[in-house]
C-alpha cells in the first residue's frame, strides 16, 4: 500500500530536507511555516510484466487487436520515446524492450518481413549504439541495428519526410515518410510525466522544424498553463490537431507505459524517504554521500550520478487508439503523481538536480538548468502556478557545469551571443530562431554527429517562459553568478540571503511553497 | 577543497543531522505529517532468552548493582501492603496504575526477592521494542515483553509467560497519563486473570508523576530533597464463577481506585467510602487540564512541603513538641 502525497508544513519537530542541486544534495532547514509537497509513494509494479504487455496488445482500447493488425507484406513502423525518457535512465531490461519484444513475436508469427524500428528523437540528438542497445535491448539491437533497421530519426533529411498537410489552423503537419507510408505505426511510449505521450508521440516524436515551429513558441509556452495538464495546454492543443491530421493518413496503434516513483537505486534510495523516517542507517548514508560528493572532482561526481540506472516498476501499460489510451494513461500518472496542494504562495522553491530530459549522459548546462527549474518544475501543476503572479521562485544550482561541445553546441552560441543580448523569449525568438534552425553547421552535427538541433536551445528557453512571464524574481541558490547574471537572474549563498534578496516583491515574511521533488510531483493547485 | 574545509564541512552536517534528527532521543513526525504516519509493524521480538537462568543471573546483577542503588540514590521510596504476597504463591498479575517509567522500576524494585526474579512486564512494542537496543535493554534489565497496543502478532503472548510461571506486570492503561489522574482500563489483564485463572493484585503508584512526568528524562527533586514516591499492593481479586471479562475490569480499576484514596487518606476510610460506593472517581475532577495537573503534582507525604497523610508518628511528635514547649515554659 503506498502513502497519498501531501503537503508538510515545516515546523519544531522537522529534521533538515533533502534538496537537490545538480550533481549532489544539501539538507536544508525551512523557516517555519514553509509548505513542502511531497509526492505520493510509489505505487505497486506489476509483477507480471510480459503478461499485462501480452494482454494490453490482444485487449487494446478502441481498436483491433494488435495480431489482427499484422499481415504478411505489410510495412511495420515501430517508434519509440527516445532517451530523454524516463529520468534517470531505467535498469535493464528497460519496458520499451519489453514491450517491442512482444510486438515483434506477434509481427513474425504474422510473417511480417518489412519492419523498421525509429527511434522518435525528433530535434533531439541522436543516440549512439549503445544507448540504443540499452533501450531496446540485444535481441531487438542485434537483429536490426546492423541492416539499418533499427535507427534514430532524422528531421533535417528532407527525402524522408513526408508532408502530410496543414491543420485547420493552418499549422504544418511534417512527419517520418517511413512511418506516414506504413501500413501500421505502433508508438512505444513511456509516460514518465504528464506531458508525455498521446498525440505528442508521433506528431512531436516523429516531426520535423516545420511542425515544431507552430508549437514550440515562446507565446504558446506563455498560454499553455501549465504543459502538464494538455488539457489546458497550447502546445498540446496544437499537437492534438496534428495528431488527429496524421490519423488520417496512417493507422497509429498506440502503447503507452507508465512507471512508478522509484528514483533512486540503493545506496541512495534514502532520497526517496520522507526525512522524519529516516533511520540511522539513511542519516549515515546521507552523511556519507555529502561527504564523499564533498571531495569528489565534478568528473567523479557527473560518473556517480550519471551512472545511476533507476528500479523504476511498471505501474500501467495500455494499448490502442491514440486518444483512448492516453486518457488511461494520465489518469495513473495523477495516481502516481498528483497532489493536492490548498493555494499558492509568494515564494516558490525548487531543486534542480543533476539531470533532465536533455542532459542524459551530458553536462546539465545553464540553459537546461533554468529550463529544467522554470520549465518542467514550475509548470508541474494543474489548475494555478504554485506560486503568485509576481512572486519569487528560488532555484538551488551551481550553474558550474559547463556545455558540453558534443552534444550543446548551438547552446554555447545561444549562451554566449543570444543571452548576451536579450533573456526575452519573445524577442529572442523573433530575432534569433530561424538563423539557429537554419544554420548549417548546426545541422551537420545534429545530422552526422550526437548534437541537439541548432534551435534546441531555444526550445529550452520557451520552456521557461510561462514562469518569466508570471513571477517577479527568479534567484539561485549557490548558483555562479556571473551565470546567474548572463541568464538574467540573481544569485545568493544561502535561502535567507534569497529571502533577503526577495523581499522587496514578497516582504520580509513570505509563504513558501518547496516542491520536494525529484521523485516527480504533479500539484493540483486548488485556489 | 582543503582538509580543514572538508572536515569543518563534515562537522557542520553531523551537527545539524544530530540536532535536526534529534540524536540520542526519541525522533518526531512532524505534526502536519501526523495523519500519513503508517502504523508500525509489530516486529516479532523473541524475548524467550531474556528468561533463561544466565540472562536470569545477569538481570539480578543489573537490577541489584546497577539500578536500585540508582534508583534509591534519586527518589525516596515507601511500599505498603506487601504481606498480600504472603499468602500467595503462584503467578500473579500485578495491575497497576501507569503515570511514569518509574513505575516499573518501583515496583520491581519493591518486591521480594523471590518474587521480582519471576515477574516480566509487559511493555508496548512500538515504544520499547522499536529498536533492538531498547529492546535488549529493557528485556535485560526488566524482563520485558512486547505486547501490541495495536493489535498484532508477538513471539511471546502474555498468557505464554504465565503458563510458563512468570508473574506479570500489567498496566491496563495501555500508557502513561498525561496529567497523572487515572485512566480508562483496557480488559487485557481481566481477560489474561479470567483465561488463566490466576489472581490479580492491584498496584497503586503516587508521587511517580510529580517526580518524573512524560518528557523528563530524569526524576525531579524537591528543594534540593528527593522526592518520595510510594506503592501499595492491595488484596488479590479473582474473577467470579460465571462473572464475565466485562465485569471483572471495573473491578479492578475500582481495586486500584481505592489502594489510591487509601494512599491519600488511610485504610478504613477507604474500606468506608468504597463500601459506600463513593470512592472519589480516579480519573480526577473534570477541570482545566493545568488544575489537574497541578493537583497531581503535589508532594506526597514525606516530601519537604506539602505533607498530606499525617501518620501516627506524625501525632506523637506534635504532643512531644507541645509537652516540651509546656515544660519550658514552666
Amino acid at each position: 500500500m503506498s502513502r497519498p502525497g501531501f503537503v508538510l508544513e515545516v515546523d519544531d519537530r522537522t529534521p533538515p530536507l533533502v534538496v537537490h542541486e545538480g550533481l549532489g544534495f544539501r539538507m536544508e532547514e525551512f523557516p517555519l511555516g514553509t509548505r513542502v509537497v511531497y509526492p505520493p509513494e510509489s505505487l505497486p509494479a506489476i509483477d507480471d510484466v510480459d503478461g499485462a504487455i501480452r494482454d494490453a496488445l490482444l485487449n487494446p482500447v478502441d481498436s483491433e487487436p494488435l495480431p489482427e493488425l499484422l499481415f504478411s507484406g505489410m510495412r511495420l513502423t515501430i517508434a519509440f520515446d527516445d532517451l530523454s525518457l524516463p529520468l534517470p535512465t531505467m535498469q535493464r531490461p528497460d519496458v520499451r524492450q519489453r514491450v517491442i519484444e512482444a510486438v515483434l513475436t506477434l509481427a513474425a508469427a504474422a510473417g511480417v518481413d518489412d519492419v523498421e524500428i525509429i527511434a522518435a528523437n525528433a530535434l533531439h540528438r541522436r543516440m549512439n549504439a549503445a544507448e540504443l542497445e540499452h533501450i531496446v535491448g540485444e535481441r531487438v539491437f542485434r537483429s536490426f541495428y546492423p541492416q539499418g533497421k533499427l535507427y534514430n530519426f532524422d528531421a533535417e533529411d528532407r527525402d524522408a519526410l513526408a508532408h502530410l498537410g496543414t491543420t485547420d489552423e493552418g499549422e504544418d503537419v511534417e512527419i517520418s515518410k517511413r512511418a506516414a507510408e506504413s501500413d501500421l505505426l505502433v508508438y512505444v511510449n513511456l509516460n514518465l510525466v504528464a506531458m508525455d505521450g498521446g498525440h505528442k508521440s508521433v506528431g512531436v516524436g516523429l516531426s520535423s522544424y516545420t511542425s515544431l515551429k507552430h508549437h514550440h513558441t515562446a507565446k504558446t509556452m506563455v498560454h499553455s498553463r501549465s504543459f502538464m495538464d494538455h488539457k489546458a495546454s497550447k502546445m498540446h492543443h496544437s499537437a492534438w490537431r496534428m495528431g488527429r491530421l496524421i490519423k488520417d493518413h496512417v493507422k497509429v496503434f498506440q502503447i503507452e507505459t507508465t512507471v512508478n516513483n522509484d528514483v533512486f537505486p540503493k545506496p541512495f534510495d534514502f532520497l526517496m524517504k520522507r526525512e522524519w523516517e529516516w533511520n540511522l542507517k539513511d542519516q549515515a548514508s546521507m552523511l556519507a554521500a555529502r561527504r564523499g560528493l564533498a571531495v569528489a572532482p565534478q568528473k567523479l561526481r557527473h560518473k556517480i550520478f550519471h551512472d545511476m540506472r533507476a528500479p523504476y516498476g511498471l505501474t500501467g501499460v495500455n494499448a490502442g487508439e491514440v486518444e483512448a489510451v492516453h486518457e488511461r494513461t494520465i489518469a495513473k500518472v495523477h495516481q502516481q503523481q498528483l497532489v493536492e496542494v490548498d493555494g499558492y504562495s509568494d515564494v516558490l522553491v525548487l531543486g534542480v538536480p543533476y539531470l533532465g530530459p536533455y542532459n542524459v549522459n551530458s553536462s546539465m548546462n545553464p540553459i537546461l538548468a533554468t529550463c529544467m527549474g522554470l520549465g518542467y518544475y514550475f509548470n508541474s501543476y494543474r489548475g494555478h502556478p504554485m506560486v503568485k503572479r509576481g512572486g519569487a521562485v528560488i532555484l538551488y544550482h551551481p550553474l558550474n557545469e559547463g556545455f558540453n561541445q558534443l552534444h550543446h553546441p548551438s547552446y554555447v552560441d545561444f549562451y554566449e551571443e543570444v543571452l548576451a543580448e536579450t533573456t526575452d523569449p519573445q524577442v529572442i525568438g523573433e530575432k534569433y530562431e530561424k538563423q539557429f534552425a537554419e544554420d548549417p553547421w548546426y545541422r551537420h552535427l545534429y545530422r552526422t554527429s550526437n548534437a541537439y538541433h541548432g534551435v534546441h536551445p531555444f526550445y529550452m528557453w520557451y520552456w521557461a517562459a510561462h514562469a518569466m512571464d508570471h513571477v517577479g524574481d527568479v534567484v539561485w541558490v549557490g548558483g555562479d553568478r556571473k551565470v546567474a547574471k548572463r541568464l538574467g537572474f540573481r544569485a545568493a549563498s544561502s535561502l535567507n540571503d534569497a529571502l533577503e534578496m526577495v523581499s522587496g516583491s514578497v516582504g520580509t515574511s513570505p509563504s513558501i511553497t518547496y516542491l520536494h521533488n525529484p521523485p516527480h510531483i504533479l500539484a493540483d493547485v486548488k485556489v | 577543497m582543503g582538509v580543514g574545509e572538508f572536515l569543518s564541512g563534515g562537522v557542520a552536517d553531523v551537527r545539524r543531522t544530530a540536532r535536526g534528527f534529534r540524536w540520542g532521543r526519541r525522533g518526531q513526525v512532524p505534526r502536519s505529517a501526523e495523519p500519513y504516519v503508517l502504523p508500525q509493524h509489530s516486529t516479532v521480538f523473541d524475548t524467550g532468552w531474556a528468561r533463561r537462568p544466565a540472562v536470569m543471573a545477569a538481570r539480578e546483577i543489573a537490577q541489584k548493582v546497577g539500578l536500585e542503588p540508582l534508583f534509591r540514590s534519586q527518589v525516596h521510596t515507601r511500599v505498603e501492603g506487601l504481606d498480600v504476597l504472603e499468602r500467595l504463591d503462584g503467578p500473579v498479575i500485578f495491575v497497576a496504575n501507569h503515570a511514569s517509567h518509574l513505575d516499573t522500576p518501583l515496583l520491581l524494585l519493591s518486591l521480594p526477592d523471590a518474587w521480582r526474579r519471576k515477574t516480566a512486564v509487559a511493555a508496548a512494542a512500538d515504544y520499547f521494542f522499536d529498536t533492538w537496543w531498547k529492546a535488549v535493554g529493557s528485556s535485560l534489565v526488566f524482563n520485558t515483553f512486547p505486547i501490541d497496543r495495536r493489535g498484532g502478532s508477538m513471539a511471546a503472548t502474555p498468557g505464554e509467560v504465565l503458563a510458563d510461571g512468570w508473574s506479570l506486570v500489567v498496566y491496563p492503561e495501555g500508557t502513561r497519563s498525561r496529567d497523572g489522574w487515572l485512566q480508562g482500563f483496557r480488559m487485557g489483564a481481566a481477560f489474561l486473570a479470567q483465561t488463566h485463572d490466576v489472581p490479580v493484585v492491584p498496584v497503586a503508584h503516587r508521587g511517580t508523576f510529580a517526580a518524573m512526568p512524560r518528557g523528563a528524562g530524569w526524576p525531579s527533586r524537591t528543594d534540593g530533597r528527593r522526592r518520595e514516591v510510594t506503592v501499595r499492593f492491595g488484596e488479590p481479586l479473582r474473577a467470579a464463577e460465571g462473572e464475565s471479562v466485562r465485569e471483572f475490569a471495573p473491578r479492578i480499576k475500582d481495586a486500584v481506585a481505592a489502594l489510591l484514596d487509601e494512599e491519600r487518606t488511610s485504610w478504613y476510610e477507604a474500606q468506608l467510602r468504597r463500601s459506600a460506593g463513593t470512592t472519589p472517581d480516579p480519573s480526577g475532577p473534570d477541570v482545566a487540564a493545568w488544575r489537574r495537573v497541578w493537583e497531581q503534582t503535589e508532594p506526597v507525604a514525606g516530601d519537604a512541603v506539602g505533607r498530606g497523610r499525617p501518620t501516627p508518628w506524625d501525632r506523637v511528635r506534635t504532643e512531644a513538641r507541645v509537652r516540651a514547649k509546656a515544660a519550658l515554659k514552666r
